[in-house]
Formats: structure tokens, C-alpha cells, sequence
């Protein structure tokens, strides 16, 4: 595991992924910036550590591919947020999108592991 | 809705702000819960979004179409930075007007008379056939015999083929009786040209019957509405009566239709093998058919029919060949060499333009090279610094093209007045369309670009450290700028010089032409043309009859000095005719002019008898074979021998020509083809007016009788006055006698001065405006260079220079520009004019004088725009100068 690497992966993220990354997070439900750039942070076990104002850009481009939409809502201390939830559009990007980043994962993976041993 | 973010940018970015508010409220909120003190917290949150700002600057930009945001930013600072330097910014926008202003007028009449001067249908595709002989390419004919022509039309080469035939008939009823051109078309014409009448319809196959006998109806051209029927619409089913016949009207053309006339109409063509008059044909190819495949199967049909009727076709051979219609009408002639080259005039113009606001654009870029350095040290890229300032110079450019629009709307009416309208199609339209407007903002375009460039890429490439530091003297850009500016200034005086030596050329083969020594005197002469209906006058005897009647009382007329008849154009005009020279060989030669006059032809033109004598009256009035000849046509026997009395025989007389108009030409039946020579002219121009007097031949009018006739009247006051008269005894002689306009021989002769002078003109007109760009060129590079060099001059003063040393070294820095400019501009105009050749230049390229002038006024302009810098600079103050920055 990772654990050993604290360095956060900062920067370093693709564009892709993160798109990727906010869709998956929504799948559960809608959920607003703060809640998303968290839940992406603890899910990678802070590998994964971007500004999180960084995601906002993320979270507008995909509002305007019309994967995901919005609404205001209140937040869970009564605090006036803005929501995102997943689209069919965005459900069928993200079942694409992940299934072309397994392939990819894998591809990478055979590659590199004889390096590893 | 999406696409309302583009809209509605403000409220979205006021939403982002409140979202990222949110968040912070959030993670603070959270981080307070972890038991950080507020301050902290609130620190804590702010570290983990990162900057905020940039966050809504980036959605700010997904919003935008990133390119356009940021060219409409450098549009607004464009305009500011312009509007900051008022001066420099009207001159550029000055030369800038003036420079696409006339690029622009000269392509609308380019694009008027060379690119679509027709309103036909496809007219690039439309060919017309013709013979040549096989041995003198001059010699050939265009127009067929119907019988031909019936051939032509089922050639399978072709997809349509219509013919034309014009003729001029009597047009009486119940107004002043008028020639009246009536073109004869095929049924199928109007089909084939593609135009549409603005009233009632054209004349369809239909009106054609199977037999060949055409309806009685006339299509109006709109010139003809107007006069004959005021273009009333009622003017539809009302009969005209031509040559005796009514025609009912049976539709209007628009103003711009024009096919072979402008002011007659169209008849459908009576069409049978035996029609007297040839026919004009034009043909449409078969798609996939070449130009090439038309000319074979025509030579072929030609080849078979000249077995048939040898006679209408040359003896010696013949070629035949399609010509495009296009370059038939337009694309030969001085109009398209003059406008040839009037397009690279104003190209030139162009470019002095251009090369003036580069200059300015240079010494803007200079003052400001520190504001840029600044940009560029704050992150600028080279790229985005020189995209603005191409940007800035793209609004300075748009802006004086807008300019230039007005100055050409301006400056194409005054080309059309200028414009001899002979050598234009009459259907040709002179205006700024789409098309134009569309080549101006091209040009435009391309004018900001090209004069942006220079000072651009000297802006990006500046030294940064070295400019900063230099506060704003811009020491990095200095050498490299003066370098630049001073050739732009070169290259601007080349030009123009260029453009000077065009003019002045044509000046000086304009007033040439004005001292031309004509051999007759033009003045106090009146010529009205008299064309009698073949029909009415069908024999020789009714056509001299009339002819000697005009005569005789034209001469009684008081105020009239000496009355002549002769043929067209008087010293212009007249057939031309084979000859031969008795008791010598024929010899492979030109034909020679023949004019058919009366006893007084030499009195009344002021043309010098030079030996042997006149023709008499008694002569002319028998039609006695006599002849005068002009001093050329003297040469024509070998030197020593004297040619009075000696005899020439012309073919002309022998067998009138058939051609084209048949029974419109009638010799007297018993005419001999020989005649003896009396007496010797002086050499009249007759072969326009830049070309030596072709030989020619004068017989008394007598001998032939043509339907037109020119009558000439000497008088002693103004000729004008006299118009009324000779009009009244023509309508006393026959009521139903048109006659045409009467002009006076002097404006006979501004015809053939009239595309010199629209030559001339324009060419000083842009040579002139080309020096005063040039101009101010000079002066802006040379007062800028004061400003740069008064600290200089301050310590040259102190250290002991006077004032005229001062004003002798601005005056040499100028001078020195001025001349290297006067060297390539004259040397360019030498190359150049190898290169150009052109017909339009009547004296060869080294004329002193032209060039003397051109030197000597290029001088005149710049020492008028160095002095007053110069003068500045001597001016200056040595304390305050030491002191400048």
C-alpha cells in the first residue's frame, strides 16, 4: 500500500481522473464541493491531495459537458451550498470512462511490474 | 440553455463566489469543530482551497471563448492607446483612408469593367466563332450568312447558339422622326443571355414561327421606355412603327441590359437561308466539351461550306477560332491597360500608407517599449505581446478602411465621370458592392498586419533588463527602430518617386499629344452625320441626289464659311481599300484610305494643298475618276517620281464590299476602279492621333453612294449657333430625315484625348497623394528624430555649434534619406518600366524632362517637411535641451 509514500500526488492528477474521481463520488447521491473534495481526499487515503478549490473548475466543465447538474441546497449545518448530482449522461460517461481506465490501468501495470521484481 | 453562460457571465461568476464562500464557511465550520481556534481555522480553510481568485478567474475563462475574450480586450486597450497619441493616430488613420481608399475605388471599377461587366448569364462562357485568314491575322470575319449560320446551330459541339444582327431603322409616327437601333435576336436570345425584363416579357422562341417569320414585336430597352414612353407602364401593347412596320411593344429590359444597344430595342429575327443580312453568333459549349473540340468541328463546317461558296471565304486559307466574350470586349484595349495599371498604382499607394503608419507605429512602440518590457517581466508571453500590438494596429487599419470606404465611394464617382465610356461595355456598373466592400476589409486586414509586424516583432524581441533600467528611453529598441524607420522612409520615397515618374510620363505624352500637329484645323467646324434609310434611298441616283441638295444648301447658309461632304469621322474615318499603282508591280502592302469628298473637303478642314490642284466642283459634280492624295500615300511611288497625274486603281471601287451591309454601299454603274491623281494633300492625323497619317486617297463622293454621309460645315462665328439651321434644311430636303447629333471637329478630337486624359489623371492624382504621404513620412521620421536627439543637439550647442549648424545637420540627415529614396525610386521606375511596356506611356522612360520634374518636385515636398523639424531643433534652447531626458 501506498502508505509508505506520504508525498501527495499533488498536481500530478490528470484532468481526466479528477473528472473521473467527482463522477464516482456522486454515484452514492448528490453531494456539494466541500463534501466531494473531501470524500475524493479520504478515499485515495490522501494520495490524492489537490487544492480543493481546484475542483470547482472540475465540477463546472462537467456541469457544462452536462454530466452532472446542480441546485442550492443547505448544507448539513443549515448552510446555504450548492449541490451536485450525476446526470444519465454522467452515469453512462463514468461506466465508459472507468471501464477505459481499467483497461489502461492494466495495460500500465504489465508494463511496469517486471521493473518492480 | 448552456449557452446562456456566454451571457450571463456576471451572475455566474457572483454564484461561483458565493459556492467558494460556502466551502470556506464549511471547512471552517468543520475545522473549529477539530478544535482550532477561529482565526486559525478560517487560515487553515483558505490554505486548503487555494486562491480563490484564480478559481473564478478559470471558470471565468471556461465561460469565454478564450480568444475572442482576450481580442476584445486588446480591441478596448487598442482604442485607448490610440485615442492617448491623437496626432499620430489621425495621420495614420489619414494615410491609412487614403491608401485603402484608393485600392478600393480602383477595384470596384476593376471589378465593375474587367470581373463582372456583364449581367448575362455565366458570361465567361459564352464564345463567339470567327474566321481568319490564314495569311493576314487582320483580316476575317465574325458575322455568318443565315445560311451558315443555320449550319452552325447543329453542331453538336455546341449546347445553345443564338445570333444577333443590329441594324438602324426609321422610327416615325407620331413624333420627331429618329434612327432607331433595332438588334434582331433569335428567338431563343433572352433564354440564352439569362436576363429578365422589368416589364412584360422578352421575345421567346415561340415568336419565331416554324417558316422563320418573326412576330411584329420590339422589346424596349429601358433607355428607349424612358425616351419614347417616359417608362410609363402603359407603354405595353402600343405599336412603334419602324421602317413603316408596327412593332407592338411587348416588353421592358432592365437599365442595366444592354445587347448591342442601350437605347433601341430587340426584334426577333426573321430567319430563312435567303436573309440579306449576316448574323452575329455566339455559342454555349456542351458541358465537357473544350474550346479546343468547338474550334475543330467549326473549321470543319467551314472548310465544307467555303467548297460551296468560295466567295465568303478567304482565297488564301483560313484558321478558325472561338474567342471568349469576355476578352473580345473587355479584355482588349487600353481600358484594360490602364487599369492594369491604375490597380498597381494604388498598390503602391498601398504601401506607402502602409509603410507610414508602420513608421508611426515604430515610434509608438519606442515611447512605450517600457510599458511593454513591464508586461513581459509580469509574465507576457512574446506571443500574446505581439498579438496585441497586431491587434492594435488590425483596429487602426479597420478603422481607416472604414474611412477609406467613404473617400472611395467619393473617388469612384469621380473615376466614372472621368471614365471615356466608349471603352467600357455600357452595361458595366461602377459601384461599391459586397464584393468590394469585402475586398476592402481584406485589404484592410492585410494592411494591419503587414504594418504591424515590424514594430511588433521589434517589441517582442526587446532586451528587458536593459529597457527597464533605461527608464523609458528605450535605448535597446533605439538603434534597431532608427535602422527600420529610416529604410520604411526609403522604401516610402521609392515608391512614390515611382508612382511620380508614371505620371509625369503620361503627362508628358499627354500634352504631346495636345501639340500634336494635326495638318488640319479643328476649329469652327460643326459635322453632323446623316444615315438615310437604304430602303427609301435604293439607288444610287436618289442617295447623290440628296447628299448634293444637303450640300449646296448647307454652303448658302449665312455664317457658314465653306460646306464639305465627306465620310465618317471626316479626317478619322472612311473604308480602306486594296490598291495598285499603274505601270507598277503590286505590291504585298496595307490597304490604303479612301475618302469620298467634295471640292471644298480641303478649304473647309484647313487642310494645305501641297502641289498640283484641287478637285472642282464641276469634277465632283460629274464624278469625273480624279483623285487628291495625301503626302503619305505620295510615297507610295518610288522617290523622284512625281505621282500627279499618274493613275491608281482602287478596289474599293471596282466592287463595292458585300460584307456585312449588303445595298448599303453603291458605286455609280459605270464607275471605272482607276483614277488619276490632281493634286497632293498635306498629311492629316488619320490613324489616331499618336500614330504617323496612314496613305490615303480622296475621290470625289460622287463615284460611290453610301447611306451615311458626314456633312462638314466651316462657319465663322460658333458652331453651335448654327446647329438649328442646318437641322431645318435637312427636314426641308425630307421631314422623315433623322439626322444624328452634330458635334463640333474639336470634340471629335477630346474622343481621342479622352483615355490619355483619365490616364493622366489618375496617375497624378495617386503620384500626387503618394508624395504626400511620402511626405509626411519625411517629416514624422525626422521630427521624431529631434525629439530622440535633443540632448545631443544641447551639447552640441554648448560645446559651440550655431544654430544653422544645427539646422544643416537635420537638413543632411533628411537629405541623405531623400536622395537614397530618389536613386531606387528612379532606378525601380527604369526596371519597371522594362517590365511594363505598356502603350500607355507614350515616351520612353528616360525622358529627361519627366524625370527632371519628378526629381525636382520630390525635392520641393521634402525639403518643405525636413525644414520645419529642423528648424525645431535649431530652435531649441542648448539649457533645456542638456536637460531633456
Amino acid at each position: 500500500m501506498p502508505n509508505q509514500d506520504k508525498q501527495p500526488l499533488a498536481g500530478e492528477m490528470l484532468q481526466g481522473t479528477l473528472d473521473l474521481l467527482i463522477l464516482q463520488t456522486l454515484v452514492p447521491g448528490a453531494a456539494h464541493g466541500h463534501t466531494i473534495a473531501h470524500v475524493i481526499e479520504h478515499r485515495s487515503e490522501e494520495v490524492l491531495q489537490v487544492e480543493h478549490g481546484s475542483l470547482y473548475p472540475a465540477l463546472h466543465r462537467l456541469e457544462n459537458r452536462g454530466w452532472i447538474a446542480s441546485f442550492w441546497g443547505t448544507s448539513e449545518n443549515n448552510r446555504k451550498a450548492r449541490y451536485y448530482r450525476l446526470t444519465a449522461d454522467g452515469r453512462k460517461q463514468l461506466r465508459e470512462q472507468t471501464s477505459r481506465w481499467d483497461r489502461l490501468a492494466q495495460a500500465v501495470n504489465r508494463v511496469l511490474r517486471p521493473a518492480e521484481e | 440553455m448552456r449557452w446562456m453562460r456566454f451571457l450571463r457571465r456576471e451572475q455566474w461568476d457572483e454564484e461561483r463566489a458565493e459556492e467558494i464562500d460556502s466551502y470556506l464557511a464549511i471547512e471552517t465550520a468543520d475545522n473549529i469543530a477539530r478544535g482550532m481556534p477561529p482565526e486559525e481555522a478560517r487560515r487553515a480553510a483558505r490554505r486548503k482551497f487555494g486562491n480563490p481568485t484564480m478559481v473564478r478567474e478559470e471558470i471565468y475563462r471556461m465561460n469565454s471563448v478564450g480568444f475572442i475574450e482576450t481580442l476584445w480586450q486588446d480591441f478596448g486597450y487598442g482604442l485607448r492607446v490610440l485615442r492617448k497619441s491623437p496626432m499620430t493616430t489621425v495621420v495614420a488613420l489619414l494615410s491609412l483612408a487614403l491608401g485603402i481608399g484608393a485600392t478600393t475605388a480602383i477595384f470596384s471599377v476593376v471589378y465593375g469593367v474587367l470581373i463582372a461587366p456583364y449581367p448575362y448569364a455565366r458570361p465567361n462562357e459564352i464564345w463567339a466563332p470567327a474566321i481568319r485568314s490564314a495569311t493576314n491575322p487582320q483580316q476575317g470575319r465574325r458575322d455568318y450568312h443565315a445560311s451558315e449560320y443555320l449550319e452552325l446551330e447543329k453542331l453538336p459541339a455546341f449546347a445553345q447558339v443564338m445570333a444577333t444582327s443590329p441594324e438602324n431603322q426609321l422610327l416615325t409616327g407620331d413624333r420627331a422622326p429618329e434612327d432607331f437601333t433595332a438588334v434582331s435576336v433569335t428567338g431563343n436570345a433572352f433564354q440564352f443571355l439569362g436576363v429578365e425584363p422589368i416589364l412584360g416579357r422578352t421575345i421567346l422562341p415561340s415568336d419565331v414561327n416554324a417558316s422563320g417569320q418573326a412576330e411584329p414585336v420590339v422589346v424596349l430597352s429601358y433607355g428607349a421606355w424612358q425616351r419614347l414612353f417616359n417608362g410609363s407602364a402603359d407603354a405595353l401593347g402600343k405599336a412603334l412603327l419602324l421602317d413603316d412596320k408596327p412593332q407592338t411593344v411587348i416588353g421592358v429590359m432592365p437599365p442595366r441590359f444592354g445587347w448591342w444597344t442601350n437605347a433601341g430595342g430587340w426584334l426577333p429575327m426573321q430567319m430563312d437561308r435567303h436573309r440579306a443580312r449576316t448574323v452575329f453568333p455566339i455559342v454555349r459549349l456542351r458541358p465537357g466539351v473544350s474550346k479546343a473540340v468547338g474550334e475543330q468541328q467549326l473549321q470543319a463546317l467551314h472548310l465544307r461550306l467555303a467548297k460551296d461558296t468560295p466567295a465568303y471565304y478567304p482565297k488564301e486559307g483560313f484558321i478558325t477560332f472561338l474567342s471568349n466574350y469576355m476578352d473580345i470586349t473587355v479584355a482588349a484595349g487600353e481600358m484594360h491597360a490602364s487599369l492594369r495599371l491604375l490597380f498597381g498604382a494604388v498598390g503602391f499607394l498601398l504601401l506607402i500608407a502602409c509603410a507610414n503608419v508602420a513608421n508611426l507605429q515604430l515610434a509608438r512602440a519606442t515611447a512605450r517599449a517600457r510599458e511593454i518590457s513591464l508586461r513581459m517581466s509580469l509574465g507576457a508571453g512574446r506571443a500574446r505581446v505581439m498579438r496585441q500590438l497586431l491587434t492594435e494596429s488590425i483596429v487602426l487599419s479597420l478603422t481607416g478602411g472604414a474611412l477609406g470606404v467613404g473617400f472611395a465611394v467619393v473617388l469612384t464617382r469621380m473615376i466614372v465621370a472621368l471614365m471615356p465610356e466608349f471603352y467600357v461595355p455600357n452595361e458595366a456598373r461602377m459601384t461599391i458592392n459586397g464584393w468590394v466592400l469585402l475586398f476592402s476589409l481584406g485589404v484592410s486586414v492585410a494592411t494591419g498586419i503587414l504594418f504591424g509586424l515590424a514594430p511588433a516583432l521589434q517589441c517582442s524581441r526587446l532586451d528587458l533588463v536593459e529597457t527597464l533600467k533605461d527608464a523609458g528611453k528605450g535605448s535597446g529598441v533605439r538603434a534597431a527602430t532608427g535602422k527600420t524607420r529610416n529604410l520604411l522612409v526609403v522604401a516610402e520615397v521609392a515608391l512614390s518617386v515611382i508612382l511620380l515618374v508614371g505620371a509625369s510620363l503620361t503627362i508628358r505624352g499627354f500634352v504631346n499629344l495636345q501639340r500634336t500637329e494635326l495638318g488640319f484645323q479643328p476649329e469652327r467646324v460643326l459635322m453632323v452625320g446623316i444615315q438615310l434609310p437604304a430602303k427609301r434611298y435604293a439607288t444610287y441616283e436618289k442617295r447623290v441626289a440628296f447628299a448634293q441638295n444637303i450640300l449646296q444648301r448647307a454652303a448658302s447658309l449665312p455664317g457658314v464659311q465653306s460646306a464639305a461632304i465627306g465620310n465618317g469621322g471626316l479626317p478619322f474615318g472612311g473604308p480602306q481599300s486594296a490598291y495598285s499603282l499603274e505601270g507598277h508591280p503590286a505590291a504585298e502592302s496595307q490597304p490604303i484610305r479612301v475618302g469620298l469628298i467634295s471640292a471644298d473637303y480641303q478649304r473647309t478642314l484647313g487642310i494645305p494643298l501641297i502641289s498640283g490642284r484641287g478637285l472642282t466642283e464641276q469634277e465632283v459634280a460629274q464624278g469625273e475618276p480624279v483623285a487628291l492624295i495625301n503626302r503619305a500615300a505620295g510615297k507610295l511611288w518610288p522617290a523622284g517620281e512625281s505621282p500627279i497625274g499618274k493613275r491608281i486603281g482602287l478596289e474599293l471601287l471596282a466592287k463595292p464590299p458585300g460584307g456585312a451591309l449588303p445595298a448599303q454601299r453603291l458605286a455609280r454603274s459605270d464607275a471605272s476602279s482607276f483614277v488619276t491623281v490632281a493634286g497632293i494633300l498635306g498629311d492629316t492625323k488619320n490613324d489616331g492621333l499618336e500614330k504617323p497619317s496612314a496613305p490615303a486617297v480622296f475621290v470625289p463622293y460622287t463615284l460611290m453612294a453610301p447611306t451615311g454621309r458626314t456633312l462638314a460645315v466651316r462657319t465663322r462665328g460658333s458652331p453651335m449657333l448654327l446647329l438649328n439651321a442646318v437641322r431645318q434644311q435637312v427636314r426641308e430636303v425630307d421631314k422623315d430625315q433623322p439626322i444624328s447629333r452634330p458635334i463640333t471637329l474639336e470634340e471629335v478630337l477630346g474622343f481621342e484625348t479622352v483615355q490619355p486624359r483619365f490616364n493622366m489623371a489618375l496617375l497624378s492624382f495617386f503620384g500626387g497623394l503618394g508624395l504626400a504621404l511620402a511626405a509626411a513620412g519625411i517629416f514624422s521620421v525626422l521630427n521624431y528624430s529631434v525629439v530622440r536627439r535633443t540632448h545631443e543637439i544641447g551639447i552640441r550647442m554648448a560645446m559651440g555649434a550655431e544654430r544653422r549648424d544645427v539646422l544643416a545637420l537635420m537638413l543632411g540627415t533628411g537629405a541623405r534619406l531623400v536622395m537614397a529614396g530618389l536613386a531606387v525610386g528612379l532606378a525601380g521606375s527604369i526596371v519597371l518600366a522594362r517590365f511594363l511596356r505598356s502603350e500607355i506611356f507614350q515616351v520612353p522612360v528616360t525622358d529627361p524632362v519627366a524625370l527632371l520634374g519628378v526629381a525636382m518636385l520630390l525635392s520641393m515636398a521634402a525639403l518643405l517637411a525636413c525644414l520645419l523639424p529642423a528648424r525645431r531643433a535649431a530652435g531649441l534652447d542648448p539649457m533645456a535641451a542638456l536637460r531633456h531626458e
